[in-house]
């Protein structure tokens, strides 16, 4: 080693240099940040974080191990009901009056057997009953009990291709711009004996403002995977084709299509 | 040579974690804004919060509160109302105390996680590396310890002369570094982990250990907060201690003509010392073998 090594005055000169940065990052941190952010790359890289998400929390996970499921006592008093408003045209409305007389439910895509179902269809179908909590991304939690047709059930008659590897809700609801609301999940979170169908809440019809006649329960990941108001299901290989191509309605406006956190 | 290397490392890993910390919390309350109410056990009615931030329509003026419990405080212009340009604008904490600045719980997200792993792989890094060299030991809070904090709070309230210090760290340092590395952070990540659906399934008992997912949100708002607090702290440390210590040092450093072992060596110290934290300051303080002058320095200047 030289006798006068540098490293003091590189030390010096890293610590002034990082307590400047950490100075400039306070003062300036709301514009900064906000800058990075609208950067393509710095976003990018930011998601990448999702990836990680996925493979860690899957790795540690054990397939199809249940989520927690509360006493009827457990039941929230108050259920927000978040999203679109409920479809306002005239076929939902009176199919909602006449006890969905002309909705079915289309199951179609990379399947041997596409099939439709009405609602007694369904309702005829093998169920599972569960007690619930539902965890919406903005923090909440609100816990009910849910009566369905579990999603493998259906996997079952449609059977799915092996090129299979998403499955695609279509909702009848939109935003005030028209858009239609639409979630896919993979066969992982598909096959999980939780996921279902749901045309019961706690006891009754699904109400119109949580997704009436079917939504969807899938209880390793967060509300609004959970798809209202639908009317069709697609499997799919890819769901870049679909929409903005992220898998979701709140998946192209941002969120992760991996909500399992 | 070697030593120069590691001091690198730990630096590096100080001030990523400082930067991690910054982003986790700011992103953190960004987050909490969509929901800014906290609640024990599973689930939120609206009527059973404890804590929250919200405006409310008074004579037609808005004005922000905040909440705990039964105690309620206006808080219009920092919480619950920020006071823009544009007027008054309901927000639980204010832009300029999240990332990113605009309301956007997907953007917060996207940091937040992202410098969650920075922050967890970071940690690993450095305790990896201060577990492998010894250093953890020697700020690792022992029964043996406890006696001596009392007096420690005493020297530092300038009642007692002589420090109980034995080795690199007194005794409240080493209470404050064991609290954060071995209780503080265990709890802030596992609190964050009993928020995930898809680890809440596999592990029923992980929500369950703070009593309901909701009360996990609850602990590491919490936390968060006991982090800061020690951040602030530290900076405090740092800044009372450190403006002399920190430029001896720096002088010390640089003009001194010590023998060749030395610089490294004590650099090292000094470095890992900051380990967790910003400043060699605080390692000046904790006074190291090396260097008995410094010590005798450090301790004049303490009670002068």
């Amino acid at each position: 080693m030289r006798p006068n090594n540098p490293v003091p005055s590189r030390r010096t000169f890293l610590t002034a240099a990082l307590q400047g940065a950490g100075l400039l990052l306070l003062s300036g941190c709301e514009g900064l940040f906000d800058r990075l952010h609208q950067n393509k790359k710095v976003l990018s890289l930011l998601e990448s974080a999702e990836a990680a998400n996925r493979f860690l929390l899957r790795l540690v996970s054990r397939r199809g191990k249940l989520a927690q499921e509360f006493s009827e006592a457990d039941i929230s008093r108050y259920f927000k009901a978040n999203g679109n408003p409920p479809p306002l045209n005239m076929d939902y409305i009176l199919n909602t009056m006449m006890g969905w007389p002309t909705w079915r439910l289309e199951v179609a895509g990379l399947v041997e057997q596409p099939m439709q179902f009405s609602l007694a269809e369904l309702q005829a179908l093998p169920a599972r009953t569960q007690i619930t909590r539902h965890d919406c991304v903005e923090g909440w939690s609100a816990i009910a009990k849910w009566k369905g047709v579990p999603l493998v059930e259906i996997m079952k008659r449609v059977q799915p291709k092996p090129e299979a590897k998403f499955v695609v809700f279509y909702c009848m609801d939109t935003d005030q711009d028209g858009n239609y609301y639409y979630e896919s999940v993979d066969l992982y979170d598909a096959a999980h004996p939780q996921t279902i169908l749901a045309y019961e809440m706690n006891g009754e019809p699904v109400p119109v403002d949580h997704g009436a006649p079917l939504r969807l329960r899938v209880e390793t990941q967060l509300g609004y995977k959970m798809a209202k108001y639908i009317h069709r299901v697609d499997f799919v290989a890819s769901h870049k084709e679909i929409g903005q191509g992220r898998g979701g309605y709140w998946e192209d406006r941002g969120y992760e299509w991996y909500a399992g956190i | 040579m070697l030593n120069y290397r590691h001091n690198r490392i730990t630096r590096l890993a100080h001030w990523t974690n400082a930067l991690a910390l910054l982003i986790l919390f700011m992103s953190g309350l960004q987050i909490f804004n969509a929901f800014p109410n906290l609640h024990w056990g599973s689930k939120t009615e609206p009527d059973e919060a404890f804590f929250s931030i919200y405006a409310a329509n008074e004579d037609g003026e808005v004005r922000g509160y905040t909440r705990l419990y039964g105690w309620q405080f206006e808080t219009t212009g920092v919480l619950g109302i920020q006071n823009t340009d544009m007027g008054p604008f309901p927000r639980a904490f204010p832009s300029w105390l999240t990332i990113p600045g605009f309301f956007w719980l997907a953007g917060g997200r996207r940091w937040h996680f992202f410098f969650a792993w920075i922050f967890v792989l970071n940690g690993l890094l450095y305790f990896a590396y201060n577990l492998a060299n010894g250093h953890v030991r020697k700020f690792l809070l022992r029964p043996k310890d406890l006696a001596k904090l009392l007096p420690m709070l005493l020297y530092y309230l300038r009642l007692r002369c002589v420090s109980p210090q034995e080795g690199e760290y007194n005794p409240m340092q080493k209470m404050a570094y064991t609290g954060v590395f071995f209780l503080l952070t265990p709890l802030i990540i596992l609190s964050g982990l009993a928020m995930s659906p898809q680890l809440d399934a596999t592990f029923n008992w992980l929500p369950a250990i703070f009593g309901g997912r909701q009360s996990a949100r609850s602990f590491h708002f919490i936390l968060t907060f006991l982090f800061t607090f020690f951040t602030f702290g530290h900076i405090f440390m740092v800044a009372t201690t450190g403006v002399v210590n920190n430029m001896r040092s720096m002088v010390t450093g640089w003009y001194t003509d010590q023998s060749v072992a030395e610089p490294p060596s004590s650099d090292q110290e000094a470095t890992l010392e900051a380990g967790g934290e910003p400043a060699p300051a605080l390692a000046e303080l904790a006074g190291e073998p090396p260097e008995p002058e410094a010590k005798k320095e450090e301790h004049k200047n303490e009670t002068e």
